[in-house]
């Protein structure tokens, strides 16, 4: 058979357009709603994704309180919960959670998502995160945020752990390392799958590596083709070096579309969603991922100012300075043009523009797949399945139904020895 | 009709005789959950079967950790409670704070917490502390925690949602607050990035308590469960820990104190059980039961379908729920069903 693209219906609150929550069609109260997650969930697995993906922070997402109440991601479900219940709603779609290596101890998180692959019959993936933000941080003691070495090195550690767990290969001695020390295997079975899904993100030299060395799936940001290129080869390159085969990963770069029967229709609708935007939350939202607290001081028709590289989000911020150098953009443009895709890759189109858009990519060599975050919920998910995946379907770029019962059969990947 | 009756029912299952398939185990425990829904019971305790958490739960381990179970069950029953047993060793306070507010949302307030006052042996050893904790130490640390995830409950108010969509306020930021916590064992500022309790926080359940944890059971628990033992004794053991309760602030009623007591499966339990129970709960030795079996279809069978029948005869268990939410199930204070 040819090769098929991979598909996550990436979940999040309202819909990943900042303004979303504010738009008639979204729905606003999706965050303490689990049956509008159970919907989605299901409209996913119609759709035959593989998966449904959700994000996750351990903390406020924003620490400007005024600028946090405009928008609707101060609260929403803890996504471990949250996927455990739709595990037993749906049959056959992926579930994967975002879970941080610096607040957890391996152990317990090992334990949980096998859980969670055992309520899914083997649907499950973790994608480890070392978490970046101070926020986050002072909920879990007084110290601050770790620098980024240090979080990749405990990262490092724990994916060992975990994984070794999962494998029953932790040895009858057990765990003793620098951050971590377990003496007892888990006490559920194997999972269904062999293990739980290994997903990674992070893009930096150190988080690359560690993705080359034990991730399944990288989820990743790429704004151009060349960027997503550049990206892929150089991580399909750093898996010789540990023994694994460039087909071990899926690469699946974030893709925020926003479809419609006609190219104006849905230009229509993305600015819509733009005129939505309050200036103070664009600009609130861009400091957040440049890692600086002070951008409000600058003229927000200006360029954006030379910053410092900071101990957060370093890849993500590289990829916003380049974009506002490349195409000139000042503070306003630039805030807006990421509070609608938060740095992800936008296409606004047709069914067959945004399918183009994705087999380029596809075929180039620059993804195995793609994550997709639709503007708002349901509107925007149900869009993209009945417009853009039937045109994929067409084209033999996607499949019709399910070739098997786990996640790791729908990826196509090896099961663990 | 209801029939006025006020003693309250748990029961709480531990690993049995598991199928070997774990889907089918789902279904298997998610009868057994329904089952009880139908009965009427208050709620369900569900064990977590970690090696480290101590007995026999090796030989027959269920293939699910208990918070993930309890969220998967919220979905397919609508008005049991459902309480997790969750680790304070296992969970940082903000993480399992976070989880329990996050399933009361779920299942439409009806989760609750169950936290045991006593450290399991080997269980340290799992989380990067081979030298677990002192009595002393593993109390004040319990305490502190405690304390961390009610207060984390309680950062948002039940009217700080606001949905404002033409007026761009999804909450109001006055309504959200802080914990800043700094304590011996912990630092958390919070707050919860989760909505208010459906009832206004979830339950909290106590358990494996020695006679020095009874004053923070009576300034945080919502239910104690306590085993069984001879009538005199366990009549001033109650009326003592009313009286704490009372000496903390709170309503005498604000906690409900519920015996152990294990049934066996073997259809003879009727008589015996049920004139225990009356016994007991008449004495005002507590204020109902956690009726402790294995998970398995027998022992349910024998409590809902011999037990329960005689016990609403003598006028002793309600006919049914009065309301929807598991603080309101168990009489308490803030029950959200308002």
């Amino acid at each position: 058979m040819t090769r098929q693209m991979k598909l996550g219906a990436f979940l999040w609150a309202t819909g990943h357009h900042i303004a979303a929550w504010r738009h008639p069609q979204a729905h606003v109260r999706a965050g303490i709603d689990i049956d509008h997650y159970i919907q989605l969930a299901r409209a996913a697995e119609a759709a035959k994704f593989d998966m449904v993906f959700c994000e996750d922070a351990a903390g406020l997402r924003e620490a400007n309180v005024g600028i946090a109440s405009q928008t609707s991601r101060s609260i929403g479900f803890e996504p471990i919960s949250l996927l455990s219940a739709l595990a037993v709603q749906t049959s056959r779609i992926g579930l994967v959670s975002t879970a941080s290596t610096s607040y957890n101890e391996p152990y317990g998180l090992a334990r949980t998502f096998l859980s969670l692959d055992h309520l899914s019959g083997g649907r499950a993936g973790w994608n480890l995160v070392t978490s970046a933000s101070p926020i986050e941080a002072a909920n879990f003691g007084s110290t601050g945020l770790k620098p980024h070495a240090d979080r990749y090195e405990r990262a490092r550690e724990f994916a060992e752990v975990v994984t070794g767990l999962w494998n029953g290969k932790l040895g009858a001695s057990g765990h003793d390392g620098q951050s971590f020390s377990v003496r007892d295997p888990l006490d559920l079975p194997r999972s269904p799958q062999g293990a739980p899904v290994m997903v990674q993100a992070g893009a930096s030299d150190v988080g690359r590596d560690l993705a080359a060395r034990t991730a399944d799936v990288v989820f990743t940001a790429a704004q151009t083709f060349e960027e997503g290129k550049a990206f892929y080869d150089d991580l399909k390159g750093r898996m010789a070096a540990y023994g694994r085969e460039p087909d071990d990963i899926k690469i699946m770069p974030g893709v925020a579309p926003v479809v419609a029967e006609t190219e104006a229709e849905a230009r229509e609708k993305y600015e819509e969603l733009q005129d939505l935007i309050p200036d103070d939350v664009g600009v609130a939202l861009l400091s957040s991922y440049l890692s600086i607290s002070d951008l409000w001081r600058y003229p927000i028709d200006g360029p954006l100012p030379d910053l410092p590289e900071s101990e957060g989000m370093k890849s993500r911020q590289a990829l916003v300075i380049e974009q506002s150098r490349r195409d000139g953009l000042s503070i306003r443009q630039l805030a807006r043009h990421f509070a609608g895709a938060r740095g992800h890759w936008r296409i606004v189109g047709t069914a067959a523009q945004v399918a183009d858009e994705l087999q380029a990519r596809f075929e180039g060599g620059a993804a195995d797949g793609f994550n997709v975050m639709p503007s708002y919920f349901p509107g925007e998910l149900d869009a993209f399945a009945t417009l853009v995946v039937p045109e994929l379907q067409r084209r033999g770029l996607f499949r019709r139904d399910y070739e098997g019962r786990t996640l790791r059969e729908h990826l196509g990947l090896k099961r663990p020895a | 009709m209801d029939n006025g009756a006020t003693m309250h029912l748990a029961v709480s299952l531990f690993p049995g005789t598991t199928d070997p398939s774990p889907g089918r185990e789902f279904s298997r425990l998610a009868g057994l959950v329904q089952k009880a829904e139908a009965a009427g019971l208050d709620m369900v305790l569900l064990a977590d079967s970690a090696p480290a958490s101590g007995g026999g739960a090796a030989n027959s381990p269920m293939p699910f950790e208990a918070t993930t179970l309890l969220a998967a069950l919220a979905t397919v029953t609508s008005r049991i409670g459902l309480v997790a047993a969750a680790s304070t060793i296992d969970h940082q306070p903000y993480n399992l704070a976070r989880r329990f507010a996050s399933l009361d949302i779920i299942s439409h307030g009806r989760s609750g917490w169950n936290a045991t006052m006593a450290q399991a042996p080997r269980e340290a050893a799992n989380f990067s502390r081979p030298e677990g904790f002192s009595p002393d130490d593993f109390r004040r640390r319990s305490e502190e925690y405690i304390g961390i995830v009610q207060g984390l409950w309680q950062g948002w108010d039940a009217d700080a949602l606001l949905f404002d969509q033409t007026g761009g306020r999804f909450h109001d930021p006055g309504k959200m607050h802080l914990l800043d916590h700094k304590g011996e064992f912990f630092s958390v500022r919070g707050p919860l990035n989760i909505a208010r309790s459906p009832q206004d926080t979830p339950v909290l359940v106590l358990s494996g308590l020695s006679v020095s944890d009874l004053d923070i059971a009576a300034r945080t628990a919502d239910v104690i469960l306590l085993d069984d033992g001879p009538i005199d004794g366990a009549k001033a053991r109650y009326e003592e820990l009313k009286r704490r309760v009372a000496t903390c602030g709170r309503e005498p009623n604000a906690v409900r104190l519920l015996t152990n007591i294990s049934l066996v499966a073997d259809g003879t339990a009727k008589p015996t059980i049920a004139d225990s129970m009356e016994k007991g709960f008449r004495a005002k030795s507590c204020d109902g039961f956690n009726i402790q079996m294995p998970a398995q279809l027998s022992a349910l069978e024998d409590l809902v379908d011999l037990v329960l029948p005689e016990m609403r005869r003598r006028g002793l268990f309600r006919e049914s729920y009065r309301g929807a939410t598991l603080r309101s199930h168990l009489g308490l204070t803030g029950g959200g069903d308002q």
